[in-house]
């Protein structure tokens, strides 16, 4: 089995990560005073005055020798470099271009269809209207009818009113024939007790 | 009368050795290991400085994300293995992922401060995925030195910017892990890097790793673990992707190495404030985005009081600090980053309709 073999990498392993821990921990013990910070600091700027020294000597010989150094490569890559942002400011300008032909794309799409609608609308009410309009004439043949039929209307009032005034008149007539037959009534009983009396005298008469 | 057992002598598994030195001889004698990136398109390239875009493998989320990593190293190691992938990991949970590569300054690039990092390069690759995207909206994602830098920029730009995550981020500059006597002479201004970034232009790389390297010099370790398990193939292939980025450093641009070092390390203006960027007056309370700040429990590079101030010093409402149980590399390097994001970020991210859970 497996497990009953003997493994001497584990110790190894753990050995090597004991000693590499001790060890960094003795190189920061080592190195964390101000005496190490400054010869760091002489070092580096040693290193840096003898490399500006170098790149100084460089250029000077590559302008003598008249070959280009990594001065000139740079000024080219920065040229490449402004180009791409020339174009990236282009891309920037023509999505705006887009941004606003979409815009006002929209705007023309809401007002079509503003358009497309108010013509419906007109359509719409142009078909109500004409319908209105066919009503009107067939109200105003109508009101023509009435009108003829109001002014039938009216010959017949006069005739009514001709035919009331000879009604009245007839009344006055009937009435004055009342009042004759009324009168005729009053002499007929005037005679009548008139007729009574004088044959009470003659009765009288023809008794004595 | 009781017999004794005999002595047991362990003995060496022949076929684990075999396959042990074998691969130490692929290692000592084959080429670097081939990094597979999940699939990428380029969406924009400025000087050396590329915008990658991963897409979502199925994506479910509105607002991409937006990766910024450290002007120091390279960010393949956001990208370093099909299974151990942070932006793999990210694409297959649903989310479009963009990520700014920084690319290797060069000579002619010595006069790139850290202003046009982020103006010149960062807000226009913001703004191209933005619109790449189709996105009314964008959640920022800075890794280390990535993270203050992300930091800076989101303090900043007028870009809508969702949500911000920092990682492993130094912002408080007061403590550091280097020796106290190393930081003192700096801060009292004994040491003085000016002179060496104005003639080198930019930094070399081998300088950069020097730096680092310095903080603990004595570096074993890595190796006697490959030994020890060295007959595992899978391990040497991750511990090879490993060590390829580890010595894998990038030079600095010179200006911008010089503002770090001065006006960050210095004189920590993050936190004390007078940092200007571009013009504009950096105060990280002008954060007013969802905000997430993960420490790492065992990072021997940015100590935890280094990233921990920045959650007083961001003016966001929804603000969330966690602290992970990983390393300041293996937090990228495992892919552990990739859910941690996904947990806090899901219910930020505006997830489609229709998108599966």
């Amino acid at each position: 089995m497996a497990k009953d073999k003997y493994d001497p990498y584990q110790s190894f392993r753990q050995m090597s990560e004991l000693w590499e821990q001790q060890m960094n921990t003795l190189f920061q013990t080592a190195t964390n005073n101000s005496e190490f910070v400054n010869f760091a600091k002489a070092g580096l700027e040693s290193h840096a005055k003898y490399m500006e020294q170098l790149r100084k000597n460089q250029e000077l010989m590559a302008s003598v020798m008249n070959i280009p150094t990594k001065s000139d490569l740079k000024n080219i890559a920065r040229l490449t470099i402004q180009a791409e942002e020339k174009i990236d400011a282009l891309e920037e300008q023509i999505w705006n271009l887009q941004d606003s032909f979409k815009a006002i794309n929209q705007e023309n799409m809401g007002l079509f269809s503003e358009l497309v609608k108010v013509t419906k609308q007109m359509k719409t009410e142009l078909a109500r209207n004409a319908k209105e309009l066919g009503e009107t004439k067939k109200m105003k043949a109508e009101l023509e009818a009435l009108r003829s039929d109001l002014a039938a209307a009216n010959d017949l009032r006069a005739e009514i009113r001709e035919l009331r005034t000879e009604l009245a008149e007839a009344n006055a007539v009937q009435a004055e024939v009342q009042e004759l037959r009324q009168e005729l009534a009053q002499f007929m009983m005037k005679a009548d007790k008139e007729q009574e009396e004088k044959d009470l005298v003659l009765a009288g008469a023809a008794g004595k | 009368m009781a017999t004794q057992a005999p002595l047991k002598v362990p003995v060496l598994d022949y076929e684990k050795e075999m396959n042990r030195w074998k691969e130490v001889y692929k290692i000592i004698s084959g080429p670097e290991p081939t990094i597979d990136h999940s699939p990428r398109q380029m969406v924009w390239r400025k000087n050396k400085s590329v915008l990658w875009h991963y897409p979502a493998a199925e994506k479910k989320y509105k607002i991409p994300l937006f990766f910024v990593y450290s002007l120091f190293n390279k960010p393949y190691i956001l990208d370093i293995s099909p299974e151990t992938s942070v932006i793999g990991g990210l694409t297959n949970r649903g989310y479009d992922v963009y990520l700014l590569d920084w690319g290797q300054p060069g000579y002619e690039d010595n006069d790139i401060g850290l202003d046009t990092y982020v103006t010149e390069y960062l807000e226009r690759a913001v703004k191209r995925a933005l619109r790449h995207s189709g996105a009314e909206e964008i959640s920022m994602v800075g890794y280390c030195l990535g993270g203050t830098i992300a930091s800076i920029f989101t303090s900043i730009t007028e870009l809508p910017i969702k949500n911000l995550i920092v990682a492993t981020v130094p912002i408080d500059f007061s403590t550091s892990v280097a020796p106290g006597k190393w930081t003192e002479g700096m801060k009292d201004g004994m040491v003085n890097i000016d002179r060496l970034a104005d003639v080198y232009g930019t930094i070399p790389a081998e300088y950069i790793f020097m730096m680092f390297r310095s903080l603990a010099p004595f570096y074993i370790s890595p190796y006697v673990s490959l030994l020890t398990r060295a007959h595992d193939s899978r391990f040497v292939d991750k511990w090879r992707r490993m060590n390829m980025w580890l010595n894998d450093a990038t030079p600095f641009a010179g200006e911008a190495f010089k503002q770090f070092f001065n006006e960050l390390s210095k004189e920590n203006k993050l936190v004390n404030g007078g940092l200007v960027v571009a013009g504009r007056n950096v105060d990280l309370k002008n954060i007013t985005c969802s905000f997430y700040a993960i420490s790492s429990a065992n990072d021997n590079l940015v100590l935890e009081p280094q990233s921990l101030p920045v959650m007083d010093l961001v003016g966001s409402e929804d603000k969330t600090y966690q602290v992970v149980q990983a390393g300041h590399v293996s937090l990228a390097l495992t892919g552990l980053f990739a859910p941690i994001v996904d947990e806090w970020l899901s219910s930020r991210s505006e997830k489609l309709e229709g998108a599966m859970a």
